[in-house]
């Protein structure tokens, strides 16, 4: 009998194939499962497609301060705040892309104190790690990520196979098993008050030039990328005690202006917005509970008159999940 | 510069950069035809040399140009200038060698002797880089000279093929050492691709990863903690780490040549084989004519039997086997602990051969027949107990402090710390145990049966696909790299 000349190659995609898969399935395995502090995509993309008025990018300020359901429920919008922990422009760039494939938001607001960030910060493991694979993972991993880190991120076992010893049934089970969606839509409710808040606001040190002039460049692919989608993109800076420099705020403003980008600085106007620096700060830059539950309802007003955003027709489903999501945090308002 | 670098974070088998490298070097290796492929191999040779830094490609160009032209120089040369030309040639070859790894050495051993002496002498303190793979090229070149200075092969008249000989990137670093008989005619007519031979150096490779990441690193991460302050563990802890260093560099070294033959082999060439079960030898002399067999087949046919080997009486043999011993311990390093290593083994091998008789006496008053398991079993097990010895010497790092692990066997008490503080937490520990017993058992296997790699292999396919699979599994969960892990050289890339 004559073997064909394709058997062996066919065998050995195969077994390569097999091979991939199970190192795709250990890498999910190993990877501790993410339910807060930013960058938690399985609950974003459990979202019904096409079902979201705004995506809220940025950084933990927009994760700790920003609670979608608290402006669902005073102005009827959906929302999410698609975030990771000092999540820079670049990486917020590629998350835009991947987050658009299953949404068509009429807005994106762009929390944006990562235009003071370094080149990179603490948590690229995190921020680029858990993005879903394909074409704008690799793009964060290569133009967003540390070279140290770049192993880990193609490669995660890298990063977590050394969980063989901690590994439980849940820890599998929670890593493995596709979540549902998520009742707090990307917000990530933090208690306490901030006790050197007495001090007063401060300034962050600024970056160089150099640095600065990147992360413009990674605003402008942002805008661009909008523009092309036909989204609206607002740029802002929320109520903080940890302030950029006023001279960089001041350059933000010309340079969002110059590419034709909404902006909105609220860093000293948290009175009037309703926060009391003593009892509403987490710490000097985050919101507690409390603070972003005000600043969430502000923010509601302000995308319903100012930007005169107004909410999509919803199939009955969604529309009765949403509802659902807020009786739910009527019944138990702590899960907040 | 990258020679500050460990090897490791540059050239190794195991890195991102070297899964990239070999799958594309060696499909254009299969897809050139004639000399293209070896230009390609060559090219793709230095091009790995270099990812060390530019300076260790310097070092083994000048190496392979003064070999080639020594080597043609040597063919042409009439009678008694040839001995003259070979030592020039050698000279050089361990010339280099001895200043770039030996000098410094030397001169702080000086340093000592004279200070001893009461004499004032002070080394200048030499931080000379050792080129990567040198002692291995190095011994390479010195025996093709040799060969060709006997007239056992004409010299090469194709630079390409002596070049890709001393520089074939799978053995550049840490061998084996061909030779050029072996290496040079199946590069010159390489066999076409085999899917039999991917498929074993492939397995070759991963079972080589498996000895690295997942008992070597392992057990090396216990053999550091303990060793580092051996009196604070308490003699359980300081034998342990000692079997542990046994099993350690065997894995380590081991895994080496199995990924170096497992490269090869799926390219399909086929390199000396450098180990052959040596913790299963019932002596020291079997034990050495196994372990790092193409360094110890370069000493006995390259130094011990111009020497003499046994032909001149026993004393002269003995003395022999001292100085190849001696040498081999020097090669490994330059340091007096490789030295002592190197004569305790050849003074194992001396009594050994002295108390031959006695002991096949003894055994025959114990009733112990020379083929019986339990025979087999006490030699095994006691030249295991040898080889352990000396390798304490060989890790102590200093005299003194081989001596401190030494006394740290026999004095103190038993148990200071718990097992737990041996640098390797219960989970560890565990995880290290079953791949020790794997290992050994597949070992036990090769040597009742034959490769179990080729048993694997000859399985059926659901069955060897799993099997594949599932050593891919274990080094990958339980293997020692990543964030968190300090990535450890080949112990043999220091040599």
């Amino acid at each position: 009998m004559q073997i064909s000349k394709w058997r062996e190659p066919l065998y050995g995609l195969l077994f390569l194939l097999l091979a991939g898969l199970m190192i795709g399935l250990l890498s999910l395995l190993f990877r501790p499962a993410r339910s807060d502090y930013g960058a938690v995509w399985g609950p974003y993309l459990a979202e019904p497609e096409d079902s979201l008025d705004y995506l809220y990018l940025g950084s933990s300020y927009a994760y700790c301060d920003v609670d979608p359901v608290e402006i669902y429920a005073r102005t009827g919008l959906t929302g999410y705040v698609l975030a990771g922990p000092e999540q820079t422009l670049s990486q917020t760039y590629w998350y835009l892309r991947e987050a658009l494939k299953t949404q068509s938001p009429e807005l994106v607001m762009l929390e944006g104190s990562a235009l003071g960030f370094r080149q990179y910060e603490n948590y690229t493991q995190v921020n680029v790690g858990y993005m879903p694979f394909g074409f704008n993972q690799l793009g964060a991993v290569f133009t967003a990520s540390e070279p140290e880190l770049r192993t880990g991120l193609l490669f995660p076992l890298y990063f977590y196979h050394g969980r063989w010893k901690e590994l439980t049934l849940s820890d599998a089970a929670a890593a493995l098993l596709p979540g549902g969606i998520d009742d707090l839509k990307g917000f990530t409710p933090v208690s306490g008050i901030c006790a050197q808040i007495v001090d007063g606001p401060f300034e962050r040190e600024a970056q160089p030039d150099t640095v600065y002039a990147e992360n413009l460049s990674w605003l402008e692919r942002i805008a661009q990328l909008c523009r092309k989608e036909g989204i609206r993109l607002v740029l802002v800076l929320h109520p903080t005690y940890s302030q950029l420099p006023a001279r960089l705020r001041m350059q933000i403003a010309e340079d969002a202006a110059a590419l034709d980008i909404a902006f909105y600085d609220w860093t000293g106007d948290g009175a009037l917005l309703g926060i009391t620096p003593a009892l509403h700060y987490y710490d000097p830059g985050h919101l507690n509970q409390e603070g972003a539950a005000i600043f969430s309802a502000w923010l509601g007003d302000f995308f319903t008159e100012t930007l005169a955003l107004v909410p999509r027709t919803q199939t009955q489903e969604n529309a009765a999940a949403w509802i659902q999501v807020l009786a739910r945090r009527a019944a138990a308002p702590d899960a907040a | 510069m990258p020679c500050r670098k460990k090897v490791s974070d540059s050239v190794s088998f195991l890195t991102p950069g070297f899964f990239l490298f070999f799958p594309v070097v060696a499909l254009v290796w299969f897809l050139l035809p004639g000399s293209g492929r070896r230009i390609w191999l060559l090219l793709a040779s230095w091009w790995f040399c270099l990812c060390a830094g530019v300076e260790h490609l310097a070092f083994l160009l000048g190496a392979t140009a003064l070999t080639y032209a020594g080597a043609r120089l040597l063919d042409r040369c009439p009678g008694g200038r040839r001995k003259i030309v070979l030592a020039v040639l050698l000279l050089s070859v361990f010339g280099t060698l001895f200043v770039f790894k030996y000098l410094d050495f030397a001169l702080r051993l000086l340093d000592r002797i004279f200070a001893a002496t009461g004499l004032a002498f002070s080394s200048p303190g030499l931080s000379l880089i050792l080129p990567v793979g040198i002692s291995f090229y190095g011994f390479m070149a010195a025996g093709y000279l040799i060969d060709v200075y006997r007239r056992e092969r004409r010299a090469e008249t194709s630079f390409l093929d002596l070049a890709l000989f001393l520089s074939f990137f799978p053995a550049l670093l840490s061998g084996p050492i061909s030779r050029a008989g072996d290496l040079i005619p199946q590069l010159r007519r390489p066999a076409p691709f085999s899917w039999d031979a991917l498929r074993s150096g492939s397995v070759r490779f991963l079972w080589g990863a498996f000895k690295k990441l997942v008992v070597a690193d392992r057990l090396g991460i216990l053999v550091s903690t303990v060793y580092a302050a051996a009196d604070d563990f308490g003699r359980l802890a300081v034998w342990t780490a000692a079997f542990a260093f046994s099993i350690q560099i065997y894995c380590d070294f081991s895994a080496y040549s199995d990924m170096a033959l497992g490269c090869a082999q799926a390219m399909g060439l086929r390199l000396t084989e450098n180990f052959r079960t040596p913790y299963f030898s019932r002596s020291i002399g079997e034990f050495w004519r196994r372990w790092h067999i193409s360094l110890s087949s370069w000493f006995r046919d390259y130094l011990y039997i111009p020497m003499g080997g046994s032909r001149k009486g026993r004393r002269r043999k003995d003395w022999n086997v001292l100085v190849v011993f001696a040498v081999s311990g020097l090669w490994h390093g330059a340091a007096l602990t490789f030295l002592v290593w190197g004569l305790v083994n050849a003074f194992y091998q001396i009594i050994g051969g002295r108390t031959l008789e006695i002991r096949k006496k003894l055994r025959r008053r114990l009733g112990l027949r020379e083929e019986a398991p339990l025979t087999a079993a006490l030699q095994v097990s006691l030249t295991f107990l040898c080889s352990t010895a000396a390798w304490v010497f060989f890790k102590g790092g200093s005299f003194t402090h081989s001596l401190a692990i030494f006394r740290a066997m026999f004095t103190g008490p038993w148990l200071i710390r718990p097992v737990s503080a041996w640098g390797l937490d219960p989970a560890e520990l565990t995880a290290a145990l079953f791949a020790v017993l794997l290992v050994a058992a597949v070992e036990c296997l090769s040597v009742r049966m034959g490769s179990f790699r080729e048993k694997l292999l000859s399985l059926p396919r659901p069955a060897r696909w799993a099997g594949i699979l599932m050593l891919l599994a274990a080094v990958l969960i339980f293997g020692v790299y990543g964030t968190g892990y300090d990535p450890q050289d080949f112990i043999y890339f220091k040599f």
